[in-house]
Order: structure tokens, then sequence, then C-alpha cells
């Protein structure tokens, strides 16, 4: 639940990027870090492996600043999306306001995104939280892999795997070059802060 | 009819002072390393190195086999680093044989030989005597993971087969931690941070070694 202060007019608000391992969630936080850090005016935190593998989780704070009369923080967390870690992902999830699932749009990834997405879902029962109420988007990550030959799926067969139930916003994307993070952010964003606002008005 | 008003209001400014926040302004972010990475010899084999990592699939295994010959040929001039590649070769093998069964210590042992292998590559002014020290406590390293191998089968062998039990133990709800997974995790965080340490210490003395 986000953190809601009405005398000070403070909304923080948790937002978890979820999704297979390898899928390109850190990478997702890399590029708003890298790109708008003289904006953001933030530093990013990660715990990572040996071999570059997300631990526990990244986490990149930054303040939206005055919005019709709120200052707006947002807090941008990663998941490990490795399947041992499946106690960090839970952990990681609670107090969730707003999720972008970020799949991999790779072939042969087409089983373990829903395997990720499953395991999403379960996770958010044991906090009674559920995808049909809370705000979320898809990312279909990796497009630009197409230029090298690398057998991906279109967009039809990601939508009819993973956004069938109440179909959400997703953006094709490669976050590796940046297209489309920002716009993926911004609609999550909004959602979450729409969703926030709508319980407070 | 007010309150879809205020809503749309909100949006509106939050949208207008994310596209400010956010404003891509034409200039090409700085490229993320892992674009250099893929033009690194050894960048193909890390990649399928952390899907090994993630999920042994037949087709990894394969890739990873395939990835060890073809870099065999390229650096078949350089004693050390075929070494280092024999000793990935063979752990492929074994995983390619024994899949989820192989011996856990494997994985970890893949992971560390390949980053040192990594490190190798990576200083070409590492000093020959450095390069064997290296690759010396590797193939000690995996040395020690065949006896714990053969041990492990030979204990299997021995092991008398148990009577099936009479009443399946309960499985924990997914939500229950229980005493014994608490520990288990803890157990297993300890010793992935003392390899990591271990792992840290090591390439942090060979850059300062590699600055004097």
């Amino acid at each position: 639940m986000a953190f809601v202060n009405l005398k000070n007019k403070l909304i923080q608000v948790k937002i978890v990027y979820y999704g297979p391992g390898r899928g390109g969630k850190t990478t997702n936080l890399e590029y708003i870090n890298r790109k708008f850090q003289h904006r953001i005016n933030s530093e990013m935190v990660t715990v990572k492996t040996h071999g570059d593998r997300t631990l526990f989780f990244d986490f990149l704070p930054f303040d939206v600043g005055l919005v019709n009369g709120y200052q707006i923080k947002i807090q941008l967390y990663t998941v490990p999306g490795q399947v041992k870690y499946d106690a960090t992902r839970r952990l990681v999830l609670r107090g969730v306001d707003g999720i972008v699932f970020v799949a991999d749009g790779m072939l042969v990834r087409r089983e373990t995104n829903i395997q990720s997405l499953r395991n999403l879902q379960e996770n958010l029962a044991s906090y009674k939280k559920s995808l049909r109420t809370l705000p979320w988007v898809l990312q279909y990550n990796k497009i630009d892999l197409k230029e090298q030959g690398i057998p991906m799926m279109p967009i039809e067969m990601l939508e009819q795997d993973l956004n069938q139930e109440s179909p959400r916003p997703y953006f094709p994307a490669s976050a590796l070059e940046g297209t489309n993070v920002v716009a993926t952010l911004k609609k999550i964003i909004t959602l979450t802060i729409a969703s926030i606002r709508k319980e407070l008005l | 009819m007010a309150k879809s008003s205020k809503l749309d209001t909100l949006t509106s400014e939050l949208e207008n002072r994310l596209d400010e926040l956010f404003r891509e302004d034409g200039q090409p972010g700085e490229p993320l390393q892992f674009r250099d990475a893929r033009s690194q010899p050894l960048a193909e084999l890390k990649k399928i190195v952390l899907s090994i990592d993630w999920e042994i699939t037949p087709e990894a295994v394969e890739s990873f086999l395939a990835q060890i010959r073809l870099l065999k040929e390229a650096y078949q001039a350089d004693k050390i680093v075929s070494m280092f590649l024999q000793i990935l070769g063979s752990l492929g093998q074994y995983i390619k044989s024994n899949r989820s069964k192989a011996h856990p210590s494997t994985f970890s042992l893949l992971n560390s030989v390949f980053a040192r292998l990594e490190e190798i590559t990576s200083f070409p002014k590492m000093r020959e005597l450095e390069k064997r020290k290296l690759l010396q406590m590797e193939m000690t390293a995996y040395q020690q993971l065949r006896e714990k191998i053969s041990q492990r089968r030979a204990a299997d062998e021995a092991k008398p087969v148990p009577p099936a039990p009479a009443k399946p133990p309960a499985i924990p709800a997914a939500s229950e931690v229980t005493a014994p997974m608490l520990a288990q995790a803890v157990a297993e965080l300890k010793e992935f941070f003392r390899s990591e340490m271990a792992a840290l210490r090591r390439q942090l003395k060979l850059k300062i070694d590699a600055s004097r």
C-alpha cells in the first residue's frame, strides 16, 4: 500500500519490475538511471552476484515533484528473476502499488514468461492482492534481437500467453537501446497514481 | 462528476510533469556495457553460462559445448586458456549427462572457472605466473568436485532402499515459512556470500597487482 501523508500532501508509491530471469528488468532501471540521472538526481542501489545477476533487488527512488498539490515520490524495484530466489521476490512485492511485467520476447523464453507470470500471481495472492485489481502493464522486451536473426515471439503470441484476462497496456521494447522504456515507466506511474488517488478522493 | 474532473486534472498534470522529467532530447544515452560485451569473444559463452544457471535445458548445454569447441580453436595457441576451456568442457559434459541431478557444486564451479577465464582474457598484462596460479586453483577445485561426485556415487550405491513411507509428509502452504526452511535459506545465503566475497577478493587483488 502506498505511503500517503495527507497532512504533508505526500504520496510515495512502490513500483516493481517483475519477470523471468535475464528478461531485462535491471536493464530498464539502468537505462532510466543513466539517461535521466541529471534530472532525477538519484542513486540506483543494486546488489549483484559475481556473474552480474540481481541477487536481492535493484532500487531506484526519485521525486516526480509537485503534482496537483501533492509531492510525489516513486520507488522502482526489480526482483531477481531466477527461480531459486522466490522468497526474495515475494518479499520485494510486499506493499507493491504497481507492476511492470517484463517479458522476454525470445521464442525460447515462452514457457519461462508464462511461469513467471503465474509465480507473480501466486506471490501476490500471499498478500491478498491480485492482478485483476492492481495497476500493471506489460513490456515485451528484446525486440532489437530480431535484427540478429534470433527467433522472436510475435506480439499476438505474447498477448495470448500473458495478457488475456482483463487486457492491460503493453509495450514492445528494447531495454538495452531504451526503446519504450520511458513510455512503460510513464504509463505505470500514471496508472498507479490514478488508482491511489481514486481511493483518496 | 467533480471526482472525475479532479482525476482528469491530476492525470494531465502528472503526465506533463513526467514528460518534462523524462524528456528524450534525441541524444542517445550512453550505451550500456552489455552492448560492448557482445563483441567480446567470451560474451556468447557468458550468456550461455548464465542461461545454464537459470535453467538446464538440452539446448543450452549443447550451445555451451559448441561454444567451447569454437573457443578451443580460437585459443589453441594459448595453453592456459585452453586448459580452462578443457575444464569447462568436462563440466559441460558432466552436466549434459546428469542434468538437474548433477552435484550442486558443479554450477558454482562452472561459474567460478568461467569468471577466472574472463579475468585472464580481460587483463592481457597479467603475468604468466599469476595466470598459472589461478589455473591451479581451479584445477584443484575441479579435482575436489570429482572426488565429491565419486563419494556421492559410492554412498548412493551403498544406501539400502528405504521402505515406502506410510503417509506422505505434509507440504507446507506456499505462504508458510517454517523454521527449517528459513535455516536452510540462511545457510544457502551464507555460503553464497562466502563464495562471492572470495571471488571479489581475488578480482581486487588482480587489479591491484595489474596496477603495480
